[in-house]
């Protein structure tokens, strides 16, 4: 895209895609005022929406609370202090619960029991987004696409379908029409992680569910593909190769330098390279946030900053098979 | 009230995580580097400059002057451990203009000068002592003719162009490679520097004199060097015992800032640092790194003292500063290394000494490259420089073009800088123009908390206030203007070398065109539906 380009076409369709949110409060709310502030038609979430991180807010009686944030013990007093520390603890991604001394000790020899408060505050939090969204995104015309990620547990995506709500369309396994000319097809699951996380898929699975998808696209070139794991070697796909049988995975070190390799996706990337979508939509890889061309096609990761309550973003202009302008942008 | 947890009491689940390619050590030894301790600036223009200066105040005065700006830093560091650099810092703080016009022009700008410097640094310091006393102390007048040539303007500017080569082509490979390279380079400077000391402090001052005009001869000098030396700088009217003086000894601060302005340069690399969220950690990089380099430099700066004799100082600095040409060995500025080389008289210590030399000045186009072309990448990300300019390799995993670029770029600065004599007036614009980047780093860490309220709020140094004040806008404001009031005396005192028409025509001139590309880019990519103050504007979350 040249410094010095043409004028924008004005019947175009304003995409705004964002990605792994983890569960911050902070970054959710921007994703869903994003369609306002940047006059997008279109909202798209790449997945990884759920926290990684439960912090339990232990009762010591009379109006006391403790709780352990980023390595901190915070002792505090008073319900108008507990909200402000359940607030931060939103704002970071991390979830929260109440609990006694007992209830406490009791949950953290029973790993079952973890799990399950897991579950339920992700389905509580995610339903209190999707009720967010529809006051929030209600008459306004604009549609927030959401898919899982690989780190998202299948049971709490669910809720985004059962809730039938009309802003927040559950678009993963399925192909959309964003607008009159184009379509988006989307897949949340990832190759192995050293994690082990919820929803990982070899390559050839992987590949099978591309091509089952990708069948149902009427014009490839006119067709966004978001697909949370990134294309391999893409440089969006660039981080430390780790040990898997470490625990947790513990980055290589070679002549005392660590081993950087792309982790992305190769069914991905032959995707990508075989049917030559107009836009292809990544995450998974943070650190990695860039912008690339692979053949004809816009490649994306906007990388997360969600600790930081920033959300990172891409913006694009789109207009009859064409990506006109488009850019990063850190909100 | 809070305390640090033994054992965390949070709940985790199997999630993928964020993993960092470079150690809180790594980040501190690459700013000891950047500093560039063994550089010898204020060891010879502060004497000529500014008589009756007392040198170690005036580089203790630059650390403690440098600290609330470094400390600002590691606010700004811990709020925002990913995404941060200056480009970052005050683009959120001040809003895209400000952070596009200071960071292009005190940056991408000015530091092609700073490449011009590593080239002139490589020759003149670094190759050039080290064939000089290879001759002098094997009595080999081949080597000293090599010596000689590498001082020469031809002799600079092919090293200046293969050093930014070989830099550029170093990085393009991969900054793992640089990595690997960066420890030799380390070890290097420190056997050097530790290698000066040592026969700096253990020289007694009574053969100083002799040795000096023994090794000077050997070199190709007329006998009684420093007594021809000595004289030839009394007449020409220049005091070598002048009393001390109060604002001489404050002016000295500005120019030891030349090196140690660059305890904050880890920050651009804040998304590659292991825990950068730690305060801790970036305390011991950012305001480590500093102490430990100024006192370093304020130790050489005894050494040469002790040595020497202060009178010496003024003789040194009368060659360089007042053009007098008796004051020179071999056409050669009597620089600490040089120094260190006459005093010692030994091959060893001769290639100890230029080796670190070497990879030390090799090592600041490296930090030019690494610093500048991050920027590039994400100024272009930003829509505001073109969208080639932050392509990146699939094979090398670099941003080749960057690289490319400043490369070229370089080429003409590199000529300019070394044949244009009334340029080489500006060689501490440098100093200026990233003073007043990081002098504005300072000033937006002291609006954070007010700019960026949530950010602030959820970073590790919230905590820290002094009253209903956080910390960061006490300290980040006194940065400012500790570090603006060393900027403006660029401007204001003849010594410092920026008070000409030249100086205030590229000093202005370059902020202006930076200025000016940021409303051509902006416009630009308005017609095509971009704005590109998007990229740093904060999404009203409510």
């Amino acid at each position: 895209m040249p410094l010095l380009g043409k004028k924008a076409d004005k019947k175009l369709t304003k995409l705004f895609f964002a990605t792994d949110v983890h569960g911050s409060e902070r970054t959710w709310r921007k994703f869903l005022n994003a369609g306002k502030f940047y006059s997008a038609d279109v909202l798209v979430m790449g997945g990884d929406i759920i926290g990684k991180m439960a912090i339990p807010i232990i009762r010591e009686g009379a109006g006391r609370y403790r709780a352990t944030l980023q390595g901190t013990i915070h002792h505090i007093e008073g319900e108008d202090a507990l909200k402000a520390l359940q607030g931060r603890v939103g704002f970071l991604g991390f979830y929260s619960q109440v609990m006694d001394e007992e209830e406490y000790r009791a949950l953290a020899a029973d790993p079952s029991a973890v799990d399950r408060v897991f579950h339920d505050l992700a389905r509580q939090r995610l339903s209190a987004w999707i009720q967010l969204a529809e006051e929030r995104l209600s008459g306004t015309g604009i549609k927030a696409y959401v898919t899982g990620g690989n780190d998202d547990y299948a049971d709490v995506l669910a809720v985004i379908q059962e809730a039938g709500a009309q802003s927040i369309i559950d678009c993963e396994g399925k192909m959309v029409q964003i607008d009159d000319d184009h379509t988006m097809i989307s897949i949340g699951l990832s190759t192995p992680t050293p994690w082990k996380t919820p929803r990982e898929v070899s390559e050839e699975e992987l590949w099978v569910e591309i091509e089952k998808m990708a069948a149902q696209v009427p014009d490839p070139s006119k067709a966004i593909f978001n697909f949370h794991d990134p294309p391999n070697d893409s440089t969006l796909d660039r981080c430390p190769m780790l040990d898997w049988d470490a625990d947790p995975p513990a980055p290589i070190v070679k002549a005392g330098q660590m081993v950087m390799h792309g982790a992305g996706s190769k069914s991905v990337r032959r995707a990508i390279e075989t049917y030559s979508p107009m836009l292809s939509l990544h995450g998974h890889i943070h650190e990695s946030a860039g912008i690339v061309k692979i053949g004809p096609t816009i490649t994306v990761n906007p990388g997360s900053e969600y600790g930081e309550g920033i959300l990172r973003g891409f913006l694009a202009n789109l207009s009859h098979g064409q990506v006109g302008g488009y850019q990063l942008t850190s909100g | 009230m809070a305390a640090i947890a033994s054992v965390p009491e949070v709940f985790t689940r199997k999630a993928s995580g964020l993993v960092r390619v470079m150690s809180p050590y790594s980040a501190f030894v690459y700013n000891i580097l950047t500093m560039g301790l063994i550089f010898p600036w204020t060891y010879l223009w502060a004497p000529g400059a500014l008589p009756g200066g007392k040198l170690v105040w005036g580089i203790l005065l630059a650390m403690l002057l440098e600290i609330p700006i470094a400390l600002a830093y590691v606010w700004l560091s811990t709020a925002l451990p990913r995404s941060g650099g200056d480009y970052v810092f005050q683009s959120r703080a001040f809003g895209g203009f400000w952070g596009f016009t200071l960071l292009m022009s005190g940056f991408v700008i000015w530091i092609l000068q700073w490449v011009a410097l590593s080239g002139w640094l490589l020759s003149y310091l670094g190759f050039a002592p080290l064939f000089l006393g290879l001759g002098a102390t094997m009595s080999n007048p081949g080597l000293s003719s090599i010596g000689v040539w590498f001082t020469s303007s031809t002799g600079i500017i092919i090293v200046s162009i293969l050093n930014a080569l070989i830099g550029m082509l170093l990085l393009v490979s991969g900054f793992k490679n640089y990595v690997k390279v960066q420890y030799v380079m380390f070890y290097a400077i420190l056997v050097a520097f530790g290698t000066m000391l040592i026969v700096l402090f253990t020289t007694p001052a009574e053969v100083f004199v002799e040795r000096l005009n023994a090794f000077a001869v050997a070199s190709g000098n007329a006998p009684n060097f420093y007594e021809t030396a000595l004289a030839a700088t009394q007449a020409a009217g220049i005091d070598t015992n002048p009393p001390f003086s109060l604002l001489a000894t404050l002016l000295v601060a500005p120019i030891a800032w030349t090196s140690l302005q660059w305890a904050t340069y880890s920050a651009e690399q804040n998304g590659e640092i292991k825990d950068a969220r730690s305060f801790k950690n970036q305390a011991f990089i950012l305001v480590g790194s500093l102490i430990v380099t100024g006192i370093l430099l304020a130790l050489l700066a005894a050494a040469i003292e002790k040595a020497a004799g202060t009178e010496f100082l003024y003789v040194a600095g009368a060659g360089y500063w007042g053009g007098v040409e008796e004051a020179k060995i071999a056409g050669f500025w009597l620089w600490p290394n040089m120094l260190a080389v006459a005093m010692a008289a030994s091959p060893l210590v001769v290639l100890l000494i230029g080796f670190g030399y070497i990879m030390n000045s090799h090592q600041i186009v490296n930090n030019c490259y690494i610093g500048v072309t991050r920027i590039m990448v994400a100024m272009s990300l930003d829509r505001l420089l073109p969208a080639w300019v932050s392509k990146v390799d699939e094979r090398l995993h670099t941003p080749v073009n960057a690289h490319l670029i400043y490369f070229l770029f370089s080429i003409p600065v590199i000529l300019v800088y070394n044949l244009w004599g009334e340029w080489y007036a500006l060689t501490l614009g440098v100093t200026f123009a990233c003073g007043y980047v990081f002098a504005a780093s300072a000033l937006a860490g002291a609006v954070f908390p007010y700019r960026a309220k949530d950010i602030y709020e959820a970073s590790p140094g919230a905590k820290y206030k002094l009253g209903k004040v956080p910390w960061v806008t006490i300290l980040g404001g006194l940065g400012a203007v500790f570090g603006f009031s060393m900027v403006a005396s660029y401007l204001i005192f003849p010594q410092l070398g920026l008070v000409s028409t030249l100086a205030y025509t590229v000093v202005f001139g370059i902020i202006a065109v930076s200025a000016i590309w940021y409303f051509v880019a902006k416009s630009a990519q308005k017609r095509r539906g971009i704005n590109v103050d998007y990229a740093f504007k904060e999404i009203p979350p409510e």
